[in-house]
């Protein structure tokens, strides 16, 4: 891992902090908790690898349900309050910034764009919008005509994403516009900022419905956590902990359920016996090779990380990877589209202040009748609030402007606003992630991910463009500005009724290898078009419970 | 138009809140190494030459002759590529970053060369800029230099974005555009339009942008 | 802390013409002292005219004046609290809406001023009794303006008259406690003209008066607590308070104005001592809620106004007295002995 990024680490990147019976507090700004540690030639219960939604989801309920687990992730163990800066640059710590091959017709952009690598996961730099799925998105092949079917109830589905919003309190607004009806977010929707005033201008002029955005910073006190202040860096870590990561909240559950967590542990390898049956993981941490024995492995790693172990966990009895007799590992790989309209307005907007996205649209997400809508699957839209070096790396990417053109430009920052797709991208068998022939520096092969975007895809980008255009227009936006990239990962190791077309059960479970399981974004089978934080944590509370009653059962 | 650049914000500096609660301990200290960077080492002194000429052209900081200091980003690009640092992402075809850099700024000697007959840094700046509007189409003249780099993706990706990226990371570029600047613990209060904290840029003097300069 | 080496350039930073939060602050706190002296100023050197010999006011008090002259004291008390809670508060959230509108002055200035003609009450009857009233009424004239200014800002802030706005946009409560610190102030400022032989009936209506105030104040201010401490998720169960107890008390005094019966009085005024304590209770609550914010109090020029607002709880301890004044004149009965 090419470490230290940062110069305000305090050490988090140089050396472990989860050891000697303690871990980080992170409500502090250098003070611990206790942590229970096992050696590493204690069979645990379960080793998780990865310490993201999925991770520290599943270690909260296997721990409270009093299984020994341990946590491996190859990120720091960070305190926010002492060491997130109020810096772009700096703030790079918190992505993975190892190389990705990326290829294919559309390759994706990694690292700071869907990568994060921390205890927490991306859950530290995302931007925390919390929506759900369309409950028919889960049966989208058998109620809406494309992508596949998920192997799970959407009722109950419905009901774990309660769950979780509950557990990270969610400030949202009291009438959702779409959807079945839900229960009432924990906390109250946020002040929408004026970015977001101008999705509701355009929203209103269109005729269309718009909301708060639910987001997952606390409006008001929750515990150690105070209310946001409003200070727009969510991207680059939330200094203040309003914001209701897995490292302020399922992480420091896990480690009251007595769960260890192990820092900078770079996991390599699942490690099988003779039979080929997983036994534990072979990791990296602290300058050696080390191996902690588990009676059963979950890798939680996401979409390019845990096919990448996978792959990478080839041995005589899995030639061509751990659970990929089928070549299923690394396929089905989905993003979001993420094309953007920018504007110019006379009103000084200022949108860097408060979370970047603060009002939302989810009425593409809806419209199955409209005329216009020429594509399967559908699109959510957000206002924006992009930090400078962030929103310039999108001028020069996307235009090639340089020189006093640049900073002109740049320097109308103060007047613009934005709106922005999560676009669904239908599943794909050749979007998919695989092993290259370049090694990073423990000598790990590297993930090579090919990516293209299908007709479908394109005429929802060409629809979300069209449409954004005239919301900006309409809400007196000038000088339109279009920009296309792509955000979020899922799929790569999904579920499914069959071995043939999935990698993995309904719970998680890898097809052929019963003591091992996924339980993160990679399980996703069809994207949606939300972002995915609050369906991979509240598929993850599912699986959770599901092997938690099992080891009650002591079936596993 | 004219092309200098005239900030809407001439009197805003992020720094002048630098004593407030603005600021955090941890963010002092990072500007405070970030105004200091390490000495060059990476690149051969002509091939740093060359970046630091790039780095003009994409932010010609070094014509303001009455503005702060000018934000050291050359240094950091250096002290990157000696570090290894990637982005995270190595776009097929292309080398991984620090090598796309050192190919990149030798392709960019190649061109000035081919067209010129000097280095890059030696080439006027209009020159320069002709450079590197045809490397960002495409039109590349010294072909083999850019073997193995694909020009549009080596400029965009990796040269504009880094760059732009440190600029307006730094407290000189955040001031020009009227960025509030570091903001923990002290957040904003006032998230209307029109609506600014004390500790924000005064509103913005927008004829600058448009009349040409004296 | 270090100060960076590349320093702040030469050029001065030019603020907005606009006062930073510490002169806001010792603003308010001036404006308020000047307020309750000038006031006090008033009333010392406007004394109640001497009592003709012979009158009935030659003679001990009885316990009809005890209680007019207690009620009295509470209702000015009462009203020259919420102003204050208003000059405060009002001060303070203007500030943060910039006073991008220069009528936001007219709040502050008018609790002030409101404050001043509350503290000055017994006035006298002639010269400065006029001006008294003319100042109480115009208190509750500026609250019903601003009330006015307040439905309008709801309504013109994109997406009208939604959550969003009820909870982020301006309260209309706040008005509200002006023009209610005025109107009992005109009340307090009758009572204080009232002849001293003046029927105990007339007392009584006084208290209808103060009663009928305090429990539509009540109701009002509780309905705006409600809503905010719903913003707020009631993340705390003190919360609760009051959204509970005003409306109990509202409720009781309505009832005791109706029907009065002596039995009641005890429990009542139990019930609005209670309110009184929330004023005090709640103030400490925001204190500490402020604290609890990012930076606590030493990022006081965020954490001060963000919330919660620490000047609005003590706007009960007026409206507990004013309560506390109706309960005082409602059952005035000139034939009773002490």
């Amino acid at each position: 891992m090419t470490r230290p990024v940062g110069h305000a680490s305090h050490g988090a990147e140089n050396r472990p902090r989860a050891t000697d019976g303690r871990a980080p507090d992170v409500f502090s700004r250098d003070g611990w908790v206790p942590m229970r540690q096992f050696r590493d030639d204690d069979e645990v219960d379960v080793a998780i690898v990865g310490a993201g939604c999925g991770g520290s989801v599943l270690a909260t309920k296997l721990a409270e349900a009093g299984l020994s687990v341990v946590i491996f992730d190859a990120g720091p163990f960070w305190r926010p309050l002492s060491d997130f800066a109020s810096d772009e640059r700096e703030q790079e710590k918190l992505y993975w910034l190892d190389d990705r091959i990326s290829g294919g017709d559309d390759p994706i952009e990694f690292g700071a764009n869907n990568s994060g690598q921390a205890v927490g996961g991306s859950t530290t730099h995302f931007q925390m919008v919390s929506l759900r799925f369309r409950p028919d998105w889960f049966k989208s092949r058998t109620r809406l005509g494309y992508g596949v079917d998920w192997p799970v109830n959407p009722d109950e589905m419905w009901r774990y994403y309660a769950e979780i919003e509950r557990a990270l309190s969610i400030s949202g607004p009291l009438a959702y516009p779409w959807g079945p009806p839900r229960g009432r977010y924990p906390y109250r929707a946020h002040e929408v900022n004026a970015a977001g005033q101008v999705l509701i201008r355009g929203a209103e002029a269109l005729g269309v419905a718009w909301a708060p955005t639910p987001l997952c910073t606390v409006s008001a006190p929750r515990g150690k956590s105070p209310p946001c202040v409003y200070r727009g860096m969510c991207k680059i870590g939330c200094s203040t902990n309003a914001k209701q990561s897995m490292l302020v909240t399922y992480v420091p559950r896990a480690l009251r359920a007595g769960a260890e967590i192990r820092d900078l542990a770079m996991v390599a390898e699942v490690h099988c016996d003779a039979q080929g049956r997983p036994d534990g993981v072979v990791y990296h941490r602290d300058g050696a090779w080390r191996r902690q024995k588990a009676r059963v492995v979950a890798v939680c790693g996401y979409s390019i990380e845990t096919p990448r172990l996978l792959l990478n966990s080839a041995s005589p009895a899995h030639p061509q990877g751990l659970g990929n007799g089928n070549d299923q590992v690394g396929r089905y790989l989905m993003v979001h589209g993420n094309n953007a309209v920018w504007a110019t307005f006379d009103d000084e907007i200022r949108w860097y202040k408060g979370p970047p996205s603060m009002a939302c649209c989810e009425h593409w997400n809806y419209a199955d009748d409209d005329p216009s809508k020429d594509f399967f699957g559908g699109y959510s839209f957000m206002s924006q609030g992009p930090l400078p070096g962030d929103f310039a790396g999108t001028l020069v990417t996307g235009t090639g402007m340089f020189g006093n053109d640049l900073r002109r430009r740049m320097a109308l920052y103060n007047r613009m606003a934005g709106l922005k797709i999560v676009g669904e991208t239908m599943p794909r068998p050749d979007n998919r992630v695989r092993l290259s022939d370049d090694a990073d520096d423990l000598g790990l092969p590297l993930a090579r991910v090919d990516f293209s975007f299908c007709d479908n895809d394109r005429r929802l980008h060409r629809h979300s463009e069209r449409f954004m255009r005239r919301m900006l227009d309409a809400a007196g936006g000038r000088d339109l500005l279009s920009s296309d990239s792509t955000a979020h990962l899922m799929g790569g190791c999904r579920m499914g009724s069959s071995p043939e077309n999935s990698v993995t059960d309904d719970e998680g479970r890898v097809w052929g290898v019963p003591n091992l399981y996924i339980c993160d974004g990679s399980l996703m089978p069809t994207g949606g078009g939300v972002n995915p934080a609050m369906t991979i944590l509240a598929n993850a509370a599912r699986i959770g419970d599901r092997l938690a009653r099992r080891a009650r059962q002591g079936a596993s | 138009m004219s092309d200098t650049f005239r900030s809407p914000y001439p009197g805003w500096d992020v720094l002048s809140k630098w004593s407030t609660p603005s600021y955090n301990e941890q963010t002092r200290e990072v500007l405070n190494r970030r105004i200091d960077p390490p000495a060059p080492h990476a690149l051969e002194r002509e091939v740093y030459r060359t970046l630091c000429a790039l780095c003009e052209r994409v932010i010609p900081q070094h014509e303001d002759t009455q503005g702060p200091p000018p934000a050291p980003i050359a240094p950091w690009i250096d002290a990157a590529i000696a570090g290894g640092r990637s982005s995270g992402t190595r776009y097929d075809g292309m080398p991984d970053t620090p090598t796309a850099w050192r190919r990149g700024l030798a392709a960019l000697d190649a061109e000035a060369r081919q067209r010129h007959g000097q280095p890059f840094h030696r080439v006027p700046a209009q020159a320069q800029d002709a450079i590197l509007r045809d490397v960002g189409k495409g039109q590349v003249k010294a072909t083999a230099a850019w073997e193995g780099l694909e020009p549009r993706t080596f400029l965009r990706k990796v040269a504009l974005k880094q760059i732009v990226e440190i600029y307006y990371a730094h407290p000189r570029g955040q001031s020009e555009i009227g960025y509030g600047g570091p903001a923990s613990p002290r957040g904003y209060l006032r998230l209307g339009a029109g609506r600014t904290d004390e500790w924000e840029a005064p509103e913005g003097q927008w004829d600058r942008l448009r009349e040409p300069a004296r | 802390m270090m100060a960076p080496t590349v320093l702040p350039s030469a050029r001065t930073d030019r603020r907005p013409k606009r006062i930073g939060i510490g002169p806001l602050m010792t603003g308010l706190g001036l404006a308020t002292m000047a307020a309750i002296l000038a006031g006090r100023q008033f009333r010392q050197a406007t004394p109640p005219r001497p009592h003709p010999p012979g009158s009935p006011r030659a003679h001990p008090d009885t316990a009809a004046e005890e209680a007019r002259r207690r009620a009295l004291r509470r209702s000015r008390d009462g009203a020259a609290i919420l102003s204050f809670s208003v000059l405060a508060d009002s001060g303070m959230e203007h500030y943060r809406g910039g006073y991008y509108h220069k009528t936001m002055y007219a709040a502050p200035a008018t609790a002030a001023v409101s404050i001043a003609a509350n503290l000055a009450e017994p006035g006298r009857r002639s010269g400065g009794g006029g001006a008294l009233s003319a100042v109480h009424l115009a208190s509750a004239a500026v609250g019903l303006v601003g009330l006015r200014y307040h439905l309008h800002n709801l309504r013109s802030r994109d997406g009208g008259l939604s959550w969003n706005n009820l909870f982020y946009g301006a309260p209309l409560g706040a008005p509200g406690a002006l023009v209610t610190a005025g109107l009992i102030g005109a009340v307090s400022h009758a009572m204080a003209r009232a002849d001293h032989d003046a029927p105990a009936a007339l007392s009584r209506r006084h208290g209808r008066q103060l009663a009928a105030l305090s429990t539509v104040a009540l109701m009002g201010e509780t309905a705006e607590v409600a809503l905010l401490h719903f913003r707020g998720a009631f993340h705390n169960p003190a919360m609760f308070l009051p959204v509970t107890v005003p409306p109990l008390a509202a409720a009781g005094l309505a009832y005791h104005a109706w029907r009065p019966d002596p039995a009641h009085r005890p429990a009542l005024r139990r019930v609005l001592q209670a309110v009184n304590a929330l004023g005090l209770v709640g103030t400490g609550f925001h204190v500490l809620g402020v604290a609890r914010n990012m930076g606590g109090w030493r990022n006081w020029s965020q954490t001060a106004l963000q919330g919660p607002p620490v000047p609005a709880p003590i706007s009960f301890t007026g409206l507990g007295l004013t309560g506390l004044a109706a309960l005082d004149l409602l059952n005035v009965d000139e034939e009773t002995p002490r």
